[in-house]
């Protein structure tokens, strides 16, 4: 079960300190509960700048839960986040993606009815340029922003080789450009940390490691990863520290190689 | 002043009795397809209609409410083979359904009106003379619509726990897909279900007419915001819960109309509604991994 | 000839303020995702205030009806205080029913706070007199202006379509701004939104709020033109023409709802003078509405988007104009660029 395949052999290029050492994220205690579903029960880690940290477990053990307490869809019924050292654990989702605290869900969430290009100038345009206020009263201002927005979403396509979809209805993208669309998206706000629940799911076996290669670049400029993911291989390419959860509860926080062989994070697997 | 609460009581409790058919067939409606259908109230009307006509032929009035209950059944059975079973295999999720629902009904609604020359019938069905309890005056008909709910409830309850139909359709309920991996035959149990509720619905609709005595093309369609608020409040798939929050509706609305405006009985029915709609639990959410699921 | 020219007038101020209805509907659903099953109350609030505002206090000549502030302002500030209505009461209405729910909640939560408006507007006499309504709303400007009366129609008309296009010009630069952008993003995928940092509460109340302020105004110019209003006028089922309309002609595009305002609410609703008449009085407004339901349901299943679909904003290497101003480019100048991108 837990053998990593492909990727195995890939150079390992990145390690953990690679940033500066500040600590961007830190969930202490958290727990999220679902009527009488303790769904994440009294989990603690920190994430460092530009470090990328896996968060695996068996089905139903809590990591999309854990991400939803982070980002701010599912309230915390115990604990708190501290986002850059503030705590952020009372505020709204969409006060803490302002923050930089940006995230994609285990479902595909691209904006189907538009344009893959329209879908990152969304995301570009983001609270400031978007809010009514602004849109009425400094005209002249946002249409130069919205100019060299425009001008980053393309520079972005060019970036992930997307610019032939460029005007075609995200809906209609394949699974493996939907995901990718997610994450331009997500880029386009600037954040500090992405939160990716299983963003491989969907994609073309051949289109993986181009992704996974995507993502360590986006980790070495300095941008903090959470990945949820079953595929172990690309845990494995993309971060030399786990997060093991199971049944809500964190049972381990280790390197790579060090979970492979430990016994209890074998035995939640196999059950 | 006290005698009038007592009255309001009285008169709470049948109505409630009225609404409380209305919201049994709702709910297991509501709790298996999860659809919020806003046509329930046409079909109220058209059996109440089959039933008026009926009933204005000289046939017993008893018949008349069998009748009319096998038409809402039939008639419901129809809509959701031929309606709304086509959209959702177009992919029509919940809120496309409701809009379908809605469409429907102003149909029906409107088909009545005009099969109904758009005129309100007198339905009488039982002339005797009132019965004095203490400083209640309530007519035998009520008492004896009364005993219809309760029995009606009863009959019901046994159903879904004692019966096989009622143990698969409350599975079905639960948990759709898990029901079908089990082996229950969940498309029968969705035509159970039409059939049931619809009857039920039809019930209501003769029993709503009876009660008011009179008909009209919009009798069910005005009548319809109290029995759905009975149905959420008491909880999806629930007619014991139905049959509660229709008792704290009736009464509450009686209250209303003998203290205050008798218009705004019906204004206390819909704010009901809407304070339930708003505040159900289970109404928040539905977000992105959320997105319920529909059985048609 | 007259009464030709009295009949088609008329029609095309009826058009005019539908058209209104249309965009307002569809800014707030087509757009915004936000299906107004109580439209028509904010319609209703518009007109009630514009006649109560222009008809004088309700005592001497006006005594045999009663109605809120009473006054007699001059032309334009009757259509100003409207619009307001409209826009408070969607501002209260929204602040309640536009909280994060499911979907068919929501829809059914206004449909049902237009029929609790409805009654008790119709029962309680001394907010606008009841079901028997307000009447005798004068036409603004009727006496100063010379004119015939038939040349007064016909500057109606031009009135009516003067604000149809600004307010369609309004609604066009709303719907191709970044908050028309973060609108439509919310429609399609509202918890992305909020992860991207949108603010979907407030934005939702804002569009309510604007859907709210043109239907005010769009009730302000009917009642002005038709000199009165009562509950008859503005059933829960009125709502329902209008988003038929929109349905119809293609919800998303302002076109779409123009052509579909032009098929159903004039055509469709309009015909039926001509045939001679069958029934009894009365039978035909019955299947008028049978067959608002039947199309109703027929637009969900065969063409959801209706008949013009939503535009498609298009960008290629260096020309941005399409997305950002929804402006598409000259058919020429896409090819040159189509060209030089396949180089
Ligand atoms: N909206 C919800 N309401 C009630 N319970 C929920 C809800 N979402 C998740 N749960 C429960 O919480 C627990 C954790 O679910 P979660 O989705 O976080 O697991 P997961 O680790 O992401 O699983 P998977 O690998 O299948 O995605 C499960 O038992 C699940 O049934
Ligand atoms: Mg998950």
């Amino acid at each position: 079960m837990i053998e990593s395949e492909k990727l195995a052999d890939a150079p390992v290029e990145r390690t953990a300190s690679d940033g500066d050492g500040r600590v961007v994220l830190s969930a202490r205690d958290v727990v999220v509960r679902y009527g009488g579903v303790v769904a994440v029960d009294g989990v603690s880690f920190d994430v460092k700048a530009g470090e990328a940290v896996g968060l695996i477990g068996p089905n139903g053990a809590g990591k999309s839960t854990m991400l939803a307490s982070l980002g701010g869809q599912a309230k915390a019924a115990g604990g708190s986040i501290l986002l850059d050292g503030r705590d952020v654990t009372k505020l709204s989702a969409y006060r803490r993606a302002r923050l930089g605290l940006l995230r994609t869900f285990q479902s595909t969430s691209e904006f189907g009815d538009m344009t893959t290009f329209e879908n990152l100038v969304t995301a570009g345009n983001g609270f400031k340029g978007a809010s009514l206020t602004s849109v009425v009263f400094h005209r002249k201002e946002n249409s130069r922003s919205d100019r060299e927005i425009a001008g980053r979403a393309w520079e972005m396509l060019e970036r992930f080789d997307m610019t032939h979809v460029a005007n075609a209805y995200a809906k209609e993208l394949s699974g493996g450009q939907r995901r990718l669309v997610e994450i331009m998206r997500c880029l386009m706000t600037s954040p500090k940390l992405l939160l990716l629940d299983e963003p491989m799911v969907g994609v073309a076996p051949h289109l993986v490691e181009k992704l996974v290669g995507d993502l360590c670049a986006i980790r070495d400029e300095g941008i903090s990863i959470i990945i949820v993911e079953h595929a172990l291989e690309v845990v494995r390419a993309l971060s030399n520290r786990v997060v093991v959860m199971s049944f809500g509860k964190k049972i381990a926080d280790a390197p790579y190689d060090e979970i492979v062989n430990n016994r209890e994070v074998q035995d939640a697997y196999l059950g | 002043m006290f005698d009038t609460l007592i009255s309001a009581v009285a008169f709470g409790v049948v109505l409630a009795s009225v609404v409380a058919i209305g919201s049994m067939g709702f709910t297991i409606q509501f709790g298996l397809t999860n659809m919020l259908n806003l046509s329930y109230g046409g079909v109220m009307t058209a059996a109440a209609f089959v039933a008026y006509i009926l009933v204005s032929h000289h046939v017993s009035a008893w018949l008349g409410l069998v009748v009319g209950g096998l038409f809402g059944a039939v008639m419901t059975l129809a809509m959701g083979v031929y309606v709304f079973r086509p959209y959702a295999r177009r992919g029509a999720k919940l809120f496309e359904l409701m809009m379908v629902t809605l469409g429907l009904g102003l149909v029906i609604d409107y088909g009545l009106q005009a099969l109904s020359r758009n005129n309100i019938y007198q339905f009488t069905v039982l002339q005797s003379a009132p019965i004095h309890l203490g400083p209640v005056v309530i007519t035998p008909t009520q008492v004896i619509l009364a005993a219809i709910g309760l029995a009606v409830f009863i009959g019901l309850e046994l159903l879904l726990r004692l019966s096989r139909v009622g143990k698969a359709l409350r599975a079905t309920a639960a948990e759709p897909s898990l029901a079908r991996s089990c082996g229950i035959r969940t498309g029968r149990v969705v035509t159970v279900t039409w059939l049931l509720s619809g009857f039920l619905c039809g019930l209501a609709g003769v029993v709503y007419a009876i009660d008011s005595q009179s008909i009209g093309y919009s009798s069910g369609q005005t009548f319809l915001p109290l029995v759905i608020a009975a149905a959420l409040l008491g909880g999806a798939g629930s007619p014991s819960g139905a049959v509660l929050a229709a008792l704290a509706m009736g009464i509450v609305t009686q209250l209303v109309s003998a203290l205050g405006q008798p218009a705004y009985s019906q204004v206390a029915g819909f704010a009901v509604l809407v304070i339930v709609l708003l505040a159900r639990p289970g109404a928040v959410g539905g977000g992105h991994n959320a997105e319920a699921q529909v059985t048609v | 000839m007259g009464a030709w020219e009295f009949y088609i007038t008329t029609l095309l101020v009826y058009f005019a303020i539908d058209v209104l209805s249309a965009y307002s509907l569809n800014l707030q659903f087509g757009f915004g995702g936000i299906i107004n099953l109580s439209y028509i109350i904010f319609q209703a609030i518009g007109a009630y205030v514009a006649a109560s505002v222009s008809l004088g206090p309700d005592t001497g000549a006006n005594a045999f009806q009663t109605y809120l502030f009473g006054a007699s302002l001059p032309f334009p500030l009757p259509l100003i205080l409207a619009t307001l209505a409209g826009a408070v009461l969607a501002l209260v209405i929204g602040s309640f029913g536009l909280r994060r729910m499911r979907k068919d909640y929501q829809a059914a939560v206004l449909l049902i706070v237009s029929l609790i408006a409805w009654q008790v507007v119709s029962s309680d006499t001394h907010l606008f007199n009841g079901s028997n309504g307000v009447t005798g709303v004068g036409r603004p400007l009727g006496t100063t202006l010379p004119l015939s009366s038939l040349g007064y129609q016909w500057i109606y008309v031009v009135w009516t379509l003067v604000i149809c296009a600004v307010v369609y010009l309004l609604v066009r630069w709303l719907s191709v701004s970044p908050w028309g952008r973060a609108l439509r993003a919310m429609r399609d995928q509202e918890d992305a939104a909020i992860s991207l940092g949108i603010n979907v509460t407030a934005l939702r109340l804002q569009v309510f709020v604007i859907g709210g302020a043109i239907a005010g105004l769009s009730g302000g110019l009917l009642v002005e033109y038709i000199g009165a209003w009562s509950p008859g006028a503005w059933g829960y089922a009125e709502t329902f023409v209008i988003l038929t309309a929109m349905f119809v002609g293609g919800n998303r595009n302002y076109k779409g709802v123009v052509l579909g305002t032009l098929l159903v609410p004039i055509l469709f609703l309009e015909l039926p003078r001509f045939l001679p008449p069958f029934g009894y009085p009365g039978l035909i407004d019955s299947l008028e509405w049978v067959v608002i339901g039947l199309m109703w349901m027929a637009s969900l299943l065969i063409r959801p988007q209706g008949i013009i679909p939503e535009k498609r904003n298009l960008v290629y290497a260096g020309n941005f104009d399409g997305v950002l101003r929804g402006r598409s480019m000259s058919k020429l100048s896409l090819r040159r660029t189509q060209k030089a991108e396949a180089k």
